[in-house]
């Protein structure tokens, strides 16, 4: 699903994010990737959405190349993957129904199909009731929720999660990683960016670890160990 | 289509959710476009003003007493033949006197002196007006002419020369000022223009990126902000449009009192109306889309 063949990701002759890195990430699986601030995590997840691009080596998403990706190419990879983050990037003068509508008015759906699709999602992630609030109005949790629920808009094979726990306290920390865990459950693949030590001892599934630029473990049912 | 009307959507949604900021942008674009406007209008007065002085000189041209009819009519036609000459006008040696009498109607002696004389004393006389100034040089050498000495007794040109080459002076300064302040003008109005587009952007970056983030192209992100360009510069256009004609309005009993025309300015402004408003509309709504697609570039990168 996910195929990276001896990535390096180099910002200048001083700054080297990844080195040589090998990962193969079939469907279906839930994957952590775990590492230090400055290990590398979130430059993966960038090249994975093509915000940056390898230095060498090869990314691809299923049988799609991306490590050249056109940039006109871009935008149709980003509606095939579900993307959430840390500071939750919910646009802050649209409403919570609105944010999640804007993910599928930018592929040119039509409106007929956004109003039956998002209250739908809106249901799934537990917020139908603040569909006309804005962000600001909503905890952080719930806002990572409106996240979740824009990233799954267009039912993406694959939801890539960085540090989607970050900014949240531990209840809500759980409640998210529940709904991910409910996602992976449906089929997706999920890869979930994280230093958080207590959600990936629990969740027991597949944890790969960076260390400075290199992929130094990756271990199939693994605890953080860093 | 469905594009195109979301666009227009999220440009009405953008322009009301940030009001602040899209007021101050009109507001911004209004003060530009009235400082613009107030040199338009400067202009207008200062060419109203040589002209006006350039339509008070003219050259008189004295036919002696014996002149004939036919000997007039040759110089008259002469005179039309110059391109220069936008008007002349004859008065007949009757006319003159009559004028000469009315002039002098308060002066019993002169009066009397006249009335003493079996024959009007004066010649007839040809008032003519030429386009520029600068040509009356030309009409007097022309005229100057053996074949003319015992026709053309006097002309009054001489004692306006020094007057005519002044204003030829002062309006050629005055262009050469003007389009001096015309550029300055052009480079302020597009630096007030760029930066306040600038900061309009620049406040919603954040907002670029996660669009982008979400599988936006690079022109549904953009087609809002044309389209908002659109809208402000339609409105503080207008708005424009409808202050100069309220100032107009109040300045106008002023300006006749010096031009001796009503409503000079309102008419202007009235009969210039696609000119200026058009062409403010089209530079200003280019420059607006010039800015944002400048100002957005580094943005939409991610």
């Amino acid at each position: 699903m996910i195929n990276l063949e001896g990535v390096t990701k180099r910002y200048n002759k001083q700054s080297t994010a990844l080195e040589d890195i090998h990962l193969n990430v079939e469907p279906g699986e839930f994957v952590s990737i775990v590492g230090q601030s400055g290990s590398g995590k979130t430059t993966l997840v960038k090249l994975i959405i093509a915000e940056e691009r390898a230095t060498s080596g090869k990314v691809s998403i299923g049988d799609w190349d991306i490590t050249r990706i056109p940039y006109r190419h871009v935008p149709l990879l980003r509606r095939q993957i579900g993307v959430i983050f840390q500071d939750f990037k919910l646009l802050d003068k649209k409403t919570i129904y609105e944010n999640v509508a804007f993910a599928l008015q930018v592929s040119g759906e039509s409106g007929a199909r956004i109003r039956t699709v998002i209250p739908r999602l809106l249901e799934i992630v537990g917020l139908p009731h603040k569909k006309n609030s804005y962000p600001h109005e909503l905890s952080g949790g719930e806002q990572q929720r409106v996240a979740i629920a824009r990233a799954l808009v267009h039912r993406p094979k694959i939801l890539v999660a960085d540090e989607p726990t970050g900014n949240l306290d531990s209840i809500n920390t759980q409640e998210i990683i529940e709904i991910l865990k409910k996602i992976n459950e449906f089929g997706t693949t999920v890869v979930l960016v994280t230093h958080n030590r207590e959600v990936v001892n629990q969740m027991k599934r597949r944890v790969v670890t960076l260390d400075k630029g290199r992929l130094i473990s990756d271990v199939k049912e693994g605890k953080y160990r860093l | 289509m469905r594009s195109l009307f979301r666009a227009i959507k999220f440009a009405f949604q953008d322009i009301f959710r940030n009001f602040s900021l899209s007021l101050m942008t009109v507001l911004i674009l209004v003060l530009m476009l009235l400082s613009v406007n107030t040199l338009v209008v400067i202009k207008f007065f200062t060419s109203q003003a040589t002209q006006s002085i350039k339509d008070q000189i003219d050259v008189s041209i004295f036919f002696a007493h014996t002149a004939t009819d036919e000997e007039i009519a040759e110089v008259q036609s002469f005179i039309k033949s110059f391109p220069e000459v936008s008007n002349v006008q004859y008065l007949s040696k009757e006319q003159v006197l009559e004028k000469f009498k009315e002039q002098y109607s308060d002066n019993e002696n002169i009066i009397a002196s006249l009335e003493e004389l079996d024959e009007n004393p004066l010649g007839s006389t040809m008032i003519v007006k030429t386009r520029n100034p600068g040509d009356y040089n030309k009409l007097i050498e022309a005229l100057s002419v053996p074949e003319y000495e015992d026709i053309v007794v006097a002309k009054t040109f001489v004692d306006t020369e020094l007057a005519i080459e002044r204003i030829n002076n002062i309006t050629t300064q005055v262009e050469r000022f003007s389009v001096i302040l015309t550029g300055l003008f052009g480079v302020i109005a597009f630096l007030i223009i760029f930066n306040t587009i600038r900061v309009a952007i620049f406040t919603q970056r954040v907002e670029i990126t996660i669009k982008k983030l979400v599988g936006a192209t690079n022109w549904f992100i953009r087609s809002p902000y044309i389209i908002e360009s659109f809208i402000f510069t339609a409105i503080s256009v207008a708005i424009t449009y409808f202050l100069m004609r309220f100032a107009a309005g109040l300045i106008d009993p002023y300006v006749a009192v010096v031009f001796k025309k009503d409503w000079l300015l309102t008419n202007y402004i009235s009969s210039n109306i696609m000119m200026l408003v058009g062409s403010q509309f089209v530079v200003v709504l280019l420059l607006t889309i010039f800015s944002s697609f400048l100002a957005m570039r580094r943005h939409l990168k991610a």
